[in-house]
């Protein structure tokens, strides 16, 4: 029988599961941005010493008033002492807010260089890196994962330095005072050293716990309800109900021993707190009797002491903010580690210098390509665009035309034979010059929000207002631009959800005009327009290739037409070329089957285009 | 439709109140107990300091060691308080998200259309965490809070009323500071995250189009307009941290301020002898309880408003009305469908599309028990939905969809999804083994059942690629199929119930052409077995049934069997050419 009602048996290892609180390495790393900003650091250290210096003097200010006017009688001499302690909470308050303030700018400022320099990094990295990685989890190491890794400075080491100081304060106050009667407070120590010990790793293990079965649930609940059409048609609800249940009650019960590890924790900490005040009462109170030390001390003992165990109950949600932290700060340095696959040579070739009529020449030569782990795409693929050369690409679904683009700009290196621009080879010049001079437009009309303007120059100083308008005018996208409110200050929302398709493809010619690269490669679209926005793509592409060597990817009958050359691209390599007409006259080849496939109306003059292939 | 339940926040409150009824009041009761043991600390401390006057040795010792006594019991009353309180709020969390589930699981299909899977499921994650804190702790310390200013004033009050008035004067003025502090902190932190929101869109944008950013070089600039914003970002923070680095020290002197009222003005009342020393000493620690509960008045509030907040998104859906259903049994009751289908003039539009955007029109067709239909059109013709009428994903109009002469709307659920087998377009797996997938259906399948599903799927055929054959773990963590081999497991899953009818919702479309050949010729052996409707988009994989439906724009625009739609020469015809040019090129070398 195969089993039903237990719950999925994968294991759920997930982000979200954490590691130490504390790890040396990475902290080594965070120490290396914070020299930076040694100076804010070094001012609220100070700030932290003048507040635990502020806060530590008022229990004293209560013995001083105890043993002098109080047990004198002298109420003129409580002045003095009433309007120092006012002071001091003055005090207190101004060397607090000074030392929060510097200690989170510091933490902040350091966010700030990270976010910067990561987001810096992520711009170089490769499209190979773009492919394995989702668009979400990119920008949660951006944000996200920047933002938890600050609490390391805001709550951590804040936390953290404050009450060490704090701590060590007390301690050598109480031994300045009475040294026997600090001894036996102190007592409590070792006990709560060992509870602390004791209890530290069972809450550390029962939050693990939390989390790990949380993140269960978690993805549990994300896998039924994406799936859900498939437990209604099976009617799984039942069996699901019980399993939801296991995982459910699994996470109650590691959260019920959270609570209760917390509680008893807690409850000790408070026991010790109180059993010490116990012994400063008996003890102390022997000491007084004594006239070993006044009254005004015992009482400066007891509230010394309260102060000291308040920090102390704190240090479990300390350990878990550090340990997210933690967690989210190795995640943001594997980023940085993460190299680019595609850099520039050290000492790249500068652009070759145009000469008349020549230059523009592109030359593909034997040259083999497969994505990361896959097949081979491109197998020996060889071909010459002579300089001013208007050529057309044509191919079935995954020859690799696409590819032919993407490998043209760099976005990804071949593996074997050479890419040639007017006699460089593409690896020898800086990418970024390289992309500069070929203009792209690729399938995808990807607009960013911004303006209309700002997507044509793309904040570009080189591109004018003028030469915006100018390559918008080329193309007669400033047709409808005019029409816009705002012109070409209009509103374009995120990717361009305003526009419509046949809009959208204008303004990325006008966009690649505007560039005026010396050579353009243009991925055409597939996706129907009405005829009169066919009208306007036809034109606007006669200009936009005038003048230059192109290479596109053609979906119109009218762009092979009008090429120089039709390059036939077939499983990798390219298997006819030659004009329209030549190609057409070889009866039985692969271009006419090609063409009577893709350019051809399916049934004559009746049918949509938009078949399915 | 069901009526709809009532999940308003406060009966959802009452419920979970009334289901832990014993563990609150006992929780309550150790509480007031803790409280009551706690402050009677301070009042120890004054006799202790009183014995200190008359030098009574004795009773400082007994004093010592009743503060320890006491303070043990109240370690021990507190941790078990907590416990029941806490552990009720826990409790009420896990079975409000067990409820939510199971009610999500009964929601009709239509109703996710319309939710992002990320929103539901952050309801029963993140907003459960909020009702648990609104159960627990939120409970816990505004109880906590209300015992600790009415015992410890009291007693305040009994010693010295002056005094305890005094001592309360700064309070009134720190929680108006603290109030209009707050209100800063919150308008800071809405700044704060708008920003962030902005950066994370700025992100989102720049990450999904960056490979027009690389191919325009336009990295250096990006970088400076995310710098720009991150800086902007900071603004906002160090904003955000002058008016909440105010409010931390504000809290912090609070206690002290009192603390100096009584040293001052406690000070002249010990020397005018008005209270003793051991007043003075037992004031000062009642002082001190107060601080906490203070501060924490804001917090409960907030924690309050966010649970009851919480607990509307978590109401609206359990508010949702579930889809109709018998209970499994009865509705297994009803006969056994035997597959014979007709469509009878179904026109159907989307429940809330505007008119005129039928996505079915007029669809008639017979189809007896045991026949195979083969349905192909273009895109957005209507083939999904046509197929999702039968077991009901989508509700057919009355009177236009019918098994064996019965009206699909008057079938028991159960009955109809027990007896169709349904393989959706998305063949979508779960994260358990295959066998576990492939055994989905809640019946008891035996070992050879199982097997046979996947022979007849040819998912056979790839078993032994994977780590642990029938029993690879699948899915995101797991071992990771082809679309192919998930399109064949899927096809397994519905199999192994033996379905009178199959429905293949273009469930062939990621295998190769022999593999496809292979399913359908174990289809076809099995022929008489089941009605079979079959989508597709390719014709060599349709040309075998006994009718072929060609759709367009929601209408029928043929139909016959392959030699009948081949001779007609429309639109099924010009498909057949096209896709046989298709496999000349493919297979041209």
């Amino acid at each position: 029988m195969t089993q039903h009602g237990s719950p999925p048996s994968g294991s759920h290892h997930d982000e979200d599961v954490l590691g130490k609180a504390y790890d040396a390495r990475l902290m080594k790393r965070i120490y290396r941005y914070l020299l930076p900003h040694r100076r804010l650091v070094v001012l609220s250290g100070l700030f932290l010493v003048l507040v635990s210096a502020a806060q530590l003097a008022q229990p004293w200010l209560i013995k001083q008033a105890i043993d002098g006017p109080i047990a004198s009688g002298d109420a003129a001499a409580l002045v003095p002492i009433v309007t120092l302690f006012a002071v001091l909470l003055l005090a207190e308050f101004g060397f607090r807010f000074g030392q929060i303030y510097y200690l989170e700018k510091t933490g902040q400022s350091i966010v700030h260089d990270l976010r910067v320099e990561l987001y810096a990094h992520l711009q170089s990295l490769s499209s190979a890196f773009f492919d394995r990685n989702p668009v979400g989890r990119l920008v949660t190491r951006v944000t996200t994962d920047v933002e938890t890794l600050s609490e390391i400075f805001s709550s951590g080491l804040v936390t953290l330095m404050g009450d060490a100081v704090k701590l060590i304060g007390i301690l050598v106050i109480l031994v300045w005072m009475d040294v026997r009667l600090a001894a036996l407070t102190l007592m409590v120590l070792p006990l709560l050293g060992f509870v602390a010990f004791f209890f530290r790793i069972r809450i550390r293990d029962a939050f693990r716990a939390v989390r790990e079965r949380i993140a269960r649930l978690n993805a549990y609940l994300q896998e039924h309800l994406t799936g859900m059409a498939v437990v209604q048609l099976f009617q799984r609800e039942r069996a699901d109900d019980e399993e939801f249940d296991t995982i459910n009650k699994s996470h109650r019960d590691a959260d019920l021993s959270s609570v209760f590890y917390d509680s008893i924790f807690s409850a000790i900490i408070e026991l010790v707190g109180t059993l010490s005040v116990a012994m400063i009462i008996w003890y102390g109170g022997g000491r007084v009797l004594a006239s070993a030390i006044t009254f005004g001390t015992l009482v400066a003992f007891l509230e010394y002491a309260q102060k000291f165990f308040g920090p102390i109950k704190e240090l479990g949600s300390y350990y878990s903010v550090m340990q997210s932290a933690m967690a989210s700060a190795e995640r943001v340095f594997a980023l940085l580690d993460a190299r680019p696959e595609i850099t520039s040579p050290a000492a790249p070739r500068s652009w070759p210098a145009p000469q008349r009529g020549a230059s523009g020449e592109v030359i593909f030569e034997d040259v083999h390509f497969a994505y990361p782990q896959g097949p081979e795409v491109l197998r020996g693929l060889s071909f010459r665009i002579r300089p001013g050369e208007k050529v057309a690409l044509v191919g079935s679904t995954g020859a690799g035309k696409t590819t032919v683009v993407k490998l043209l700009v760099r976005l990804y290196d071949i593996q074997r034979g050479s890419i040639r621009i007017d006699g460089v080879d593409i690896r020898e010049l800086d990418p970024r010059e390289l992309r500069r001079r070929i203009g792209l437009v690729l399938q995808d009309h990807f607009l960013f929000s911004g303006t209309v303007a700002s997507n044509i120059g793309l904040g570009d100083p080189v591109v004018t207002r003028d030469r915006i308008e100018a390559a918008a005018g080329a193309v007669r996208a400033d047709l409808f631009i005019r029409e816009l409110p705002g012109g070409f200050d209009g509103e374009v929302v995120e990717r361009g959800a305003n526009f419509s398709v046949g809009q959208k493809q204008l303004l990325s010619f006008a966009r690649a005009l505007a560039f005026d690269p010396p050579i353009l490669v243009l991925d055409e679209a597939t996706a129907s327009v009405d005829s009169q926005t066919e009208m306007r793509i036809q034109m606007a592409l006669s200009a936009l290739l005038a003048g230059r060597t192109s290479l596109v990817i053609a979906h119109r009958l009218s762009t092979i037409r009008e090429s120089d050359r039709i390059l036939l691209l077939h499983k990798g390599a390219v298997r006819e070329e030659g004009t329209h007409e030549e190609m057409l006259g070889r009866p039985g080849g692969l271009y006419e089957t090609l063409y009577r496939l893709q350019f051809q109306p399916l049934v004559e003059a009746s049918l949509p285009a938009d078949l399915p292939s | 439709m069901s009526r709809r339940p009532d999940a308003r926040p406060l009966s959802l409150i009452r419920e979970s109140f009334r289901l832990h009824r014993a563990r609150y009041v006992w929780g309550f009761l150790l509480l007031a107990l803790t409280n009551l043991l706690a402050l009677s600390i301070p009042r120890l401390l004054k006799h202790a300091v009183e014995a200190l006057e008359t030098k009574d040795t004795r009773a400082l010792l007994l004093l010592s060691l009743t503060i320890v006594a006491v303070a043990l019991a109240q370690a021990l009353v507190r941790t078990a308080s907590r416990l029941a309180i806490l552990g009720a709020s826990r409790r009420v969390a896990c079975e409000l998200r067990g409820r939510l589930f199971s009610h999500l699981q009964r929601l009709p299909l239509s109703w996710y259309s319309r939710r992002p899977i990320g929103d539901i499921t952050s309801r029963a994650i993140n907003d459960m965490i909020l009702v648990r804190s609104f159960f627990g702790p939120g409970m816990m310390n505004l109880l906590n809070t209300t015992l600790v200013y009415v015992t410890a004033l009291t007693m305040m009050f009994s010693m010295d009323a002056r005094l305890t008035l005094y001592a309360l004067i700064p309070y009134p003025l720190f929680m108006v500071a603290v109030n209009r502090l707050s209100r800063r902190v919150f308008a800071h932190s809405m700044a704060v995250q708008e920003q962030l929101g902005r950066l994370s869109s700025r992100a989102q944008e720049n990450i999904a189009g960056i490979s027009l950013i690389k191919t325009y070089a336009r990295e250096p600039e990006e970088t400076k307009a995310w710098e720009d914003l991150s800086r902007g970002y900071l603004r906002h923070t160090l904003a955000l941290v002058r008016a909440r680095g105010a409010m931390v020290p504000l809290m912090g002197i609070m206690a002290s301020a009192g603390t100096l009222v009584v040293v001052g003005l406690g000070g002249r009342a010990v020397i005018d002898g008005r209270i003793s020393l051991g007043d003075f000493v037992a004031f000062n620690a009642y002082l001190g309880y107060l601080t906490w509960p203070t501060f924490a008045f804001g917090w409960i509030l907030n924690t309050f408003q966010r649970g009851v907040a919480a607990l509307r998104r978590i109401g609206e859906i359990l508010a949702e009305p579930a889809e109709d259903r018998e209970p499994p049994s009865d509705g297994l009751d009803a006969e056994p469908l035997r597959g014979a289908i007709s469509l009878r003039d179904l026109t159907f539009t989307h429940p809330g599309a505007p008119a005129g955007t039928d996505q079915l029109r007029k669809v008639t067709f017979e189809l007896p028990a045991g026949a195979t239909l083969g349905i192909l059109g273009t895109v957005g013709s209507g083939k999904t939905t046509l197929v999702s009428l039968l077991p009901r994903i989508l509700a057919p109009p009355p009177g236009s969809v019918f098994i064996d002469g019965r009206d699909v709307t008057g079938i028991p659920l159960s009955r109809l999804r027990h007896d169709i087998g349904f393989v959706p377009q998305e063949s979508f797996l779960f994260s358990r083994s295959i066998r576990q997938n492939i055994a989905f259906a809640p019946r008891p399948f035996s070992e050879d059942q199982v097997e046979r599903a996947a022979e007849a799927s040819r998912l056979s055929k790839d078993l032994p690629l994977f780590p642990r054959g029938l029993d690879t773990i699948v899915g995101e963590r797991g071992f990771t199929l082809s679309g192919g081999q998930r399109q064949r497991a899927a096809i397994a899953r519905a199999l192994v119930t033996d379905p009178p009818i199959l429905i293949l919702d273009d469930a062939l479309s990621s295998l190769d052409a022999q593999v496809e050949h292979e399913v359908i010729e174990n289809f076809k052996r099995e022929k008489a077995r089941r009605t079979i409707l079959m989508v597709s988009n390719r014709v060599a994989a349709l040309s075998w049934a006994d009718l072929i439906l060609v759709l367009d724009g929601g209408a029928v625009i043929e139909q016959g069997t392959h030699e009948e739609l081949m001779r007609a020469g429309g639109l099924y015809a010009a498909i057949a050419r096209r896709q046989s040019l298709e496999a000349t090129l493919e297979e041209a070398s």
